[in-house]
């Protein structure tokens, strides 16, 4: 086995070397630094307000855009475009200082007058349905003199600050090109260059940046549709960076030390095995604890993502401040998932349909959660649905399904569990209730309160969380600066730096 | 030894059927269970080791057999149903009423059937009804095209003209001269055509547009292998060589029965 896995590579390796051979010229050396970075998730389109789709905020957010505050490696909010700000007493009106060297890559100055006219782009009927959202708890904005901006809300809420962080609180050049999608202006250290649709996104320093200088002259983002693609290509030195190892599996081919770096860390996406609460049989919690005791989540893990990728038995990743480890909640343990199903009046069986979506984690783990629901006397009709449409109507708008097998990849997105004309259609007053009072409440409170929350979803066994997508970062060993966690949607460039 | 194709083809598709037979009633675990470690090595318990899942592949093959040749044969009999009769009637009748299903069925075999079997199946989602209809519908032109050949041939043997002078109405002379004439010609490209419907199944399985997943076919199986190609290359090795025995044998079978029937027949191919 070792030997055929040896040839495999050194066969991927001649072939891309060739194929490289043929198709790229060896780049001259001329002194300035780039950054090649391989990517799978390619933008639909560049302006993020208008444009819904992690892709765009993953090149632009933090690089060529900038945003009032930013959220940092550790998920702490942070000042960026605003050098400091004030909140009321009862925290329903912020006061921004916007600092004073901030200019656009063009040169003009960073204005209150700016930040309004993006802020209330943002929140028109141009943008999208989910940014606009964001902004629902806003009352007022107002520019207050040249660098002061006061925003008011109709009610407190720790949520729009930090929403602020992304893509809904970007500050576009109001003298830049009036089509921000193919030609975004920022303030960031970095400007858009070119987009080459299908293949890559070229960034250049931007040299006039009012912060820290840009560590690079060009970076270029190459858009990969098969991830063994990308692989072969950083195996080939073609690439600096891999942004995200969406085959886990393949982590071996980057053992060699004096080549490659890789970091593992975690990301916002939890795999969740998904109960129609809207079914009969799933409406009793001893079904749905059933199905939690019957699984065995560390297995899965192994043979579904390569062992990679953590559990957390909520809907919440560990880098969000209100973690606890609620993964013991439900151990494996087939005899007590039959005894609940007994006492629940299944103990002749179940039968149940799993709907997943053909993504790489969909089908293997409905076959591995099927086989395994199977062992405690549930059948399972398992279904593979075409992602994104007709899971999107089946299963999303249609709520025709049992069970379902998504990525909620959203930063915070405990919430979502709060609407019960979700999906899922989980109906839980208290719930609902405790998400409202974090909102609203002191930092401390949102804390406590979504931590309650947290406990309540898997008490109630809402769901079954299989696991939380790795963040599987791979570089070349001059590489430094990496964050092992995707905490924010943005590729942050301006922490990385290469030895040369 | 003569017809050394022909006892080639039969023994590989023997392998296949007995496999069929043996997976219908037998295999050494549930195939769709999880039965240990994922990627395990070849050893006493696992014939064949364990898939990424921890699924024995072994059990997983000898299921997959039934569903190949019963999507094969299936798709490429309900093929010749339909398009032997319509190539004998385009065969049969003269003029511009025998052309039209002729120039009908050369535009359906205009189409790549692989892409047409792709879209039907794309368009009515995968399951393996929709994969056999759509590997059968792409199989019809083949079956036109050499019947009406053949028969084209019939027609203009004597027997023919003695049998209609006769006034034997149409229909029987289709039925008891032409038919039996021309059933080496459809008995040979039914052959060939299961040995590419089974490679069509299992391109269709492998893009994800032929049986559920509740089916271990070998299409869906190479499909599965394909995120291991670099760390477990063997996990592709096994429903690769049994598609390939599958198409093999199918096709040596048709090009043993064309010697064994009719050497002239090579001339129509």
């Amino acid at each position: 086995m070792r030997r055929a896995r040896t040839l495999g590579i050194v066969a991927a390796l001649l072939l891309s070397t060739l194929l490289g051979a043929c198709t790229q010229p060896l780049e001259q050396d001329t002194g300035a630094s780039t950054l090649e970075i391989g990517a799978t998730g390619e933008p639909a389109g560049l302006d993020m307000i208008t444009v819904s789709g992690a892709g765009t905020p993953f090149v632009l957010l933090y690089n060529v855009y900038e945003t009032l505050v930013k959220l940092d490696g550790d998920g702490n909010i942070r000042p960026l475009l605003a050098s400091e700000w004030t909140t009321s007493q009862d925290n329903t009106v912020y006061t921004f200082t916007l600092d004073h060297g901030a200019r656009f890559a063009s040169g003009t100055d960073v204005t209150a007058a700016a930040v309004v006219a993006s802020f209330e782009r943002s929140r028109s009927d141009e943008a999208t349905d989910q940014i606009r959202a964001k902004w629902a708890v806003v009352d007022a904005i107002e520019a207050i003199g040249d660098d002061t901006v006061e925003v008011t809300l109709t009610q407190a809420s720790n949520r729009w600050l930090y929403e602020m962080t992304g893509p809904a609180g970007i500050v576009a050049d109001p003298t830049g090109d009036a089509d921000l999608n193919t030609s975004p202006a920022g303030s960031g250290p970095y400007e858009f260059v070119s987009w080459d649709e299908g293949a890559s996104i070229e960034l250049r320093a931007n040299d006039g940046y009012w912060g820290t200088p840009a560590r690079f002259d060009e970076v270029t983002f190459r858009y990969y549709a098969d991830p063994n693609a990308m692989n072969t290509a950083m195996l080939a030195g073609q690439l600096d960076i891999i942004s995200n190892l969406t085959t886990p599996q393949a982590i071996e081919q980057f053992a060699d030390e004096s080549r490659f770096k890789v970091y593992e860390g975690t990301t916002d996406g939890e795999v969740v095995l998904g109960f129609n609460h809207r079914t009969e049989a799933l409406q009793d919690l001893k079904v749905g604890q059933a199905i939690n005791h019957a699984i065995d989540r560390q297995a899965l893990v192994d043979a579904v993502w390569g062992g990679k990728g953590t559990l957390i038995g909520s809907m919440v990743p560990p880098t969000d401040p209100w973690y606890e480890d609620l993964s013991d909640t439900y151990p494996y343990d087939p005899d007590e998932a039959r005894r609940l199903l007994a006492e629940a009046g299944y103990a002749d069986g179940l039968t149940l349909r799993l709907r997943v979506p053909n993504l790489p984690y969909g089908p293997p783990s409905g076959r591995f959660v099927a086989a395994q629901l199977e062992e405690v006397g549930i059948t399972v009709e398992l279904d593979e649905l075409e992602f994104p449409a007709r899971w999107l109507e089946l299963v999303f708008t249609n709520h025709d399904y049992d069970m379902t097998v998504v990525a909620h990849v959203e930063p915070r997105d405990l919430d979502a569990f709060a609407n019960p004309d979700y999906y899922w259609g989980y109906d839980n007053p208290r719930f609902q209730r405790l998400i409202a009072e974090a909102d609203a409440g002191t930092w401390e409170e949102q804390v406590t309160k979504l931590q309650e929350a947290a406990r309540i979803l898997a008490e109630d066994a809402a769901a079954d969380w299989l696991f939380l997508l790795p963040n599987i970062v791979v570089t070349t060993t001059d590489i430094s600066g990496i964050q092992a966690n995707q905490i924010s949607l943005s590729f942050d460039l301006t922490t990385i730096a290469a030895r040369s | 030894m003569r017809h050394v194709t022909l006892y080639l083809g039969a023994g590989l598709i023997g392998v296949i059927v007995a496999m069929a037979v043996v997976g219908t009633f037998w295999t050494p675990y549930p195939p769709d269970a999880v039965v240990g470690p994922g990627l395990q090595p070849p050893s006493a318990e696992h014939w064949l080791g364990t898939d990424g899942l921890g699924g024995d592949i072994f059990s997983r093959l000898l299921s997959g057999a039934r569903i190949c040749l019963l999507i094969g044969i299936g798709s490429v009999v309900a093929a010749a149903v339909v398009g032997v009769p319509v190539g004998i009637f385009s065969g049969m009748v003269r003029g511009w009423v025998g052309e039209i299903p002729a120039r009908l069925s050369d535009i359906l075999y205009g189409f790549p059937a692989l892409l047409l079997a792709i879209l039907f199946a794309a368009a009515l989602g995968g399951s393996t009804w929709t994969a056999t209809m759509a590997i059968a519908l792409a199989s019809i032109p083949a079956f036109v095209r050499i019947a009406r050949a053949a028969t084209l041939q019939v027609m203009s043997q004597g027997y023919i003209e003695a049998a209609r002078v006769s006034g034997t109405p149409r229909t029987a002379v289709a039925a008891r001269h032409v038919l039996p004439n021309i059933a080496p010609a459809v008995g040979v490209q039914l052959s060939v055509s299961v040995g590419l419907a089974i490679l069509a199944e299992a391109g269709l399985s492998y893009l994800g547009l032929g049986s559920g997943p509740e089916t271990p076919t070998w299409g869906r199986m190479l499909r599965e292998a394909q995120t291991y190609v670099f760390s477990a290359p063997q996990l592709a090795l096994w429903p690769g060589l049994a598609i390939a025995v599958a198409t093999l044998g199918f096709n040596l079978l048709g090009d043993g029965l064309r010697d064994l029937l009719d050497p002239r027949l090579r001339e129509i191919r």
